[in-house]
């Protein structure tokens, strides 16, 4: 009776330490697993440009992986046209095999079969900036580029006599990116339905400051009814108001661009540039690295984050929040 | 409760260690987890509060410099002439000259530092001197309405500091710098005449900060007295409300530190309060300082899962050990139980068992001892019991009776026949007394009267008796054929080698709480010696002289204890007396037939 006893006591006992082993090794297991650094490669649309836009998301990028822990590998062509040099740098990087990879894409349709590549090898997609035309990725962190685009709408409609029935040009960039075609039908939308201002063309400056300014110069010379030019991006913003500067049209043809750079800057301070819609490069490359770690640890993700836009003039360029946007590195 | 009620010691012994255990290591661990955790906290937090010390030290060499530069201006003659000229501006060759001298000095000021952007003089007057030579501002803007203007202003002559700002006075120049201005008053005091302004390359300060590994995620930030940010990693993040800081709180606070309540995020700050308004803020993740706290927590389990183990392996050891030789102990109980003595149970440790494991054994040893005494003792009672009833029918008496008779018949002594035989019928009769051990005295009275009397028929005027037992005790009980062997012995052994006739006296009573009953003859008496030996066994020689006293005597003690027997006192050629002592045991129906 008692050796009965003491043997089903001890077998208790034994079991007890085999579940508190158990346990404890399962613990131990799953603190490896969330320990382990996640690996992560980030393609931006021109990793070479001088363009601040990306430098500013890279950095974004950067204090996100230091902040949680994250390897993260750059990538992306030398300038944003260059569609097939990153289709090939996603399927390298697909080989490496990464946690996750966070995308800018050059092209709305041409880079939907990598992105699904990429899901195929079972890696986690997020894509920033410019999404793609499919449903692959699990999230998308961008600026909301139709509200974008309608605030630019907006801005133009102020500037203008709200009278007489007036002409812009979009001097747009790289045909077939989503976010160009979402600006342009955000601008188009705002003034269609709050104004009588017609936009007579949409150009496209290829992101080139130069193919910018020769096109403008060429619009105004050829139709001098063109009262303000909406500039959706960077590139061509400049290259657009430098035209505008050198046929000393500044205030007359107005002008409102997207993004930032010292050159915009001087462009709004001589009055060439009556406003600018700014984007949060920065916060964008740091949700997009924090996504995708989510993403990577079977945290369920939203599917669309809006990083916002800041309208710029030259009354609020140099308010304590907006100088930040405007000139994001100290000591350059 | 029920779930500890275990039955054998191995397992109570192993459940309590285990328990005990148990408790100590989650103890142990719980406090030196804390410990640990609270000292890691404390080092992060010196650490910090160190690192944030340098910081200020290193910010307030940026701005003591700063200050002194202003001094070294606001002292330089040339800047108090610029500034008190009136209506001119600038034209006449000494004003050039003076210009040219200041911006010198200016320039040779800034040649030894890196860290200053630009020094410049703006007067009321509408003079601008700057340490550049060939200056050109930014046409866009105006030096009256800056910040830095216009607070040097409101301030009247003391020292300025702005939080970090983009300078964009300078045409195709945005340089982020800190700025400090002061306002330029006369010679004499009276009334202000324009600004002094300062700035140094906030890249300096912001390579500082960037520098600084506080921890993974820990961080450095400055803000002004305002609540502006001076400098933030995740500036931008700030302001765009995905990341929060406790501003309020800092600015509430002058230096020290405090932690959030933010749960798996709280943060603790550590203010340093800078002197000119900024204040630089330290902050690190709770969570962070303890950042090995799961490999901690990890660590303290698997100690605590391994002294458990060993603890157990221990305590089952141990408390085998323990209750082997009890185990032991109980089995040689129950070989003794089903009465197996000869058995003896080995005596190893602990002491204490051993202790119980030798008294057991003696225990076993004595009881062993008890019965075979007992076994002894029964059998001499039958020994001794077949010897009385031998001594009653001794072959000997009967025949020497039955000789006494047939002479007598021969004689034609027919009433002494009748006396003989019937005294001899009466003396079987008694002796019968239904098997029984103990008799009542009035038996054994008469049996002793029976006997004496066949005695007297046959020695005739050779012997004498008188009976003379108190009637009180005929109830009493005695053992049958006590006194047969003692009167025997006073006949053969003291009358009958007398010259004359011989008495024999009966007596008997009761004297504290016993009964005695004593035989004396006037005989030929005892030597010392004989005396002396007469109680003392003697089995080879079983017809010599006292072997039925020797019985008589055990008997008594066999039957009533040490405290009885016989006593024998004699005087030689006087008589023996022999008394018996037994105890008063009252017999139920025979004693109220006697009191009746």
């Amino acid at each position: 009776m008692s050796e009965y006893r003491r043997k089903s006591a001890s077998i208790a006992i034994t079991a007890v330490l085999i579940v508190i082993a158990v346990v404890g090794i399962y613990k131990w297991a799953a603190s490896q697993r969330t320990e382990k650094p996640v690996d992560i490669i980030v393609t931006v649309k021109a990793k070479s440009s001088a363009i601040d836009f990306w430098k500013v998301l890279i950095t974004g990028v950067e204090d996100a992986a230091n902040e949680f822990g994250a390897n993260v590998t750059v990538i992306g062509p030398p300038s944003e046209t260059e569609i097939d040099i990153q289709m090939e740098q996603l399927e390298q990087a697909i080989r490496q095999k990464p946690d996750a990879i966070v995308m800018a894409a050059t092209d709305y349709n041409r880079l939907v079969p990598v992105a699904q590549q990429i899901v195929k090898a079972g890696i986690k997609l997020i894509t920033v900036d410019s999404r793609i035309n499919s449903d692959d990725a699990l999230s998308f962190i961008a600026t909301d580029n139709i509200a974008a685009g309608e605030k630019a709408g907006e801005e133009m409609a102020k500037l203008l006599p709200e009278s007489a029935s007036s002409k812009i040009a979009i001097m747009s960039y790289v045909y077939g990116t989503s976010s160009q075609l979402e600006r342009e039908k955000g601008v188009r939308q705002w003034l269609d339905g709050h104004s009588h201002i017609a936009v007579a063309s949409t150009l496209y400056s290829e992101g080139r400051l130069e193919k910018a300014y020769e096109l403008t110069k060429e619009l105004l010379a050829k139709d001098p009814g063109i009262e303000g030019i909406v500039g959706l991006n960077e590139p061509s913003t400049v290259g657009a108001g430098r035209a505008i500067e050198e046929l000393g049209l500044s205030g007359k043809v107005k002008l409102v661009g997207f993004d930032s750079s010292v050159d915009e800057v001087k462009l709004i301070e001589s009055g060439v540039l009556q406003a600018t819609i700014v984007q949060k490069p920065y916060n964008m490359g740091y949700l997009s690295v924090k996504t995708a770690i989510e993403a990577v640890r079977g945290k369920k993700v939203p599917k669309l984050i809006d990083t916002e836009s800041v309208i710029i003039n030259k009354d609020n360029m140099y308010t304590e929040q907006n100088q930040k946007l405007l000139f994001p590195f100290v000591g350059e | 409760m029920e779930l500890f009620k275990f039955k054998s010691i191995q397992t109570n012994i192993a459940a309590a260690s285990a328990c005990l255990i148990l408790l100590t290591a989650i103890l142990l661990g719980v406090i030196s987890y804390q410990l640990s955790a609270s000292s890691v906290r404390e080092t992060a937090q010196d650490y910090t509060a160190e690192l944030i010390r340098q910081v200020n030290a290193n910010i307030q060499t940026y701005i003591t410099s700063m200050e002194n530069i202003s001094m070294l201006a606001l002292s330089n003659e040339d800047v108090r002439e610029l500034v008190s000229e009136e209506g001119n501006n600038g034209t006449s060759s000494e004003e050039l000259a003076r210009e040219q001298r200041i911006s010198a000095s200016f320039h040779s000021i800034m040649a030894s530092r890196k860290d200053i952007a630009s020094i410049n003089v703006i007067g009321y007057n509408g003079r601008f001197v700057s340490d550049r030579e060939h200056v050109e501002l930014n046409p866009s803007i105006r030096l009256a309405e800056q910040p830095w203007y216009t607070s040097a202003q409101e301030a009247s002559g003391r020292i300025v500091v702005s939080s970090s700002h983009v300078q964009h006075m300078f045409k195709d120049e945005y340089d982020w710098v800190v700025s400090l201005s002061r306002e330029l008053w006369s010679k004499d005091q009276t009334e202000p005449r324009g600004v002094l302004l300062v700035d140094l390359n906030f890249s300096v300060i912001n390579d500082t900060l960037n520098n600084i590994d506080l921890s993974k995620r820990g961080y450095v930030f400055i803000v002004d007295e305002s609540g502006n940010i001076v400098y933030h990693p995740q500036q931008q993040l700030i302001y765009s409300n995905l990341k929060s800081e406790k501003i309020d709180q800092v600015l509430a606070k002058g230096s020290g530190s405090f932690t959030t309540e933010e749960g798996k995020t709280s943060r603790i700050y550590t203010i340093q309060d800078t002197g000119f308004g900024w204040k630089i803020v330290g902050v690190s993740y709770v969570n962070e300082l303890i950042g090995n706290k799961r490999e901690m927590q990890l660590s303290m389990v698997a100690a605590g899962v391994f002294c458990l183990i060993v603890g157990l392996l221990l305590a089952v050891f141990i408390s085998r050990n323990l209750s082997r030789p009890i185990k032991q102990l109980q089995e040689h109980m129950k070989k003794v139980e089903k009465g197996i003595f000869n058995i003896r149970v080995p005596i190893g440790n602990p002491r204490e068992i051993a202790s119980l494991a030798r008294t057991f054994n003696l225990m076993v040893v004595k009881i062993e001892e008890l019965m075979s005494q007992v076994v002894r003792e029964q059998e001499i009672k039958r020994k001794s019991e077949l010897t009385a009833l031998q001594a009653q029918i001794n072959p000997h008496f009967l025949y020497n009776t039955l000789d006494s008779i047939i002479w007598m018949a021969e004689g034609k002594k027919t009433d002494e026949v009748v006396l003989m035989t019937s005294a001899l019928a009466r003396l079987f009769r008694s002796s019968i007394s239904r098997g029984q051990e103990l008799v009542p005295i009035r038996t054994e009275i008469e049996h002793v009267a029976n006997y004496l009397t066949i005695q007297k028929i046959r020695y005739k005027d050779k012997l004498d008796f008188h009976i003379d037992v108190d009637p009180d005790i005929y109830g009493y009980r005695t053992l049958k054929v006590l006194l047969q062997p003692l009167l025997e012995n006073a006949i053969y052994h003291g009358i009958k080698n007398r010259i004359g006739t011989g008495t024999i006296q009966v007596t008997g009573g009761k004297r504290d709480g016993y009964i005695w009953l004593e035989v004396s003859d006037n005989g030929v008496g005892m030597e010392a010696e004989a005396l002396r030996t007469i109680l003392e066994p003697r089995r080879n020689d079983r017809e010599s002289k006292g072997v039925g006293v020797v019985n008589v005597h055990e008997r008594i003690q066999l039957y009533f204890g040490k405290d009885y027997g016989l006593t024998y006192r004699s005087v030689p050629d006087e008589g023996t007396t022999v008394t018996v002592r037994i105890a008063a045991i009252e017999g139920d129906e025979l004693a109220g037939g006697v009191g009746a």
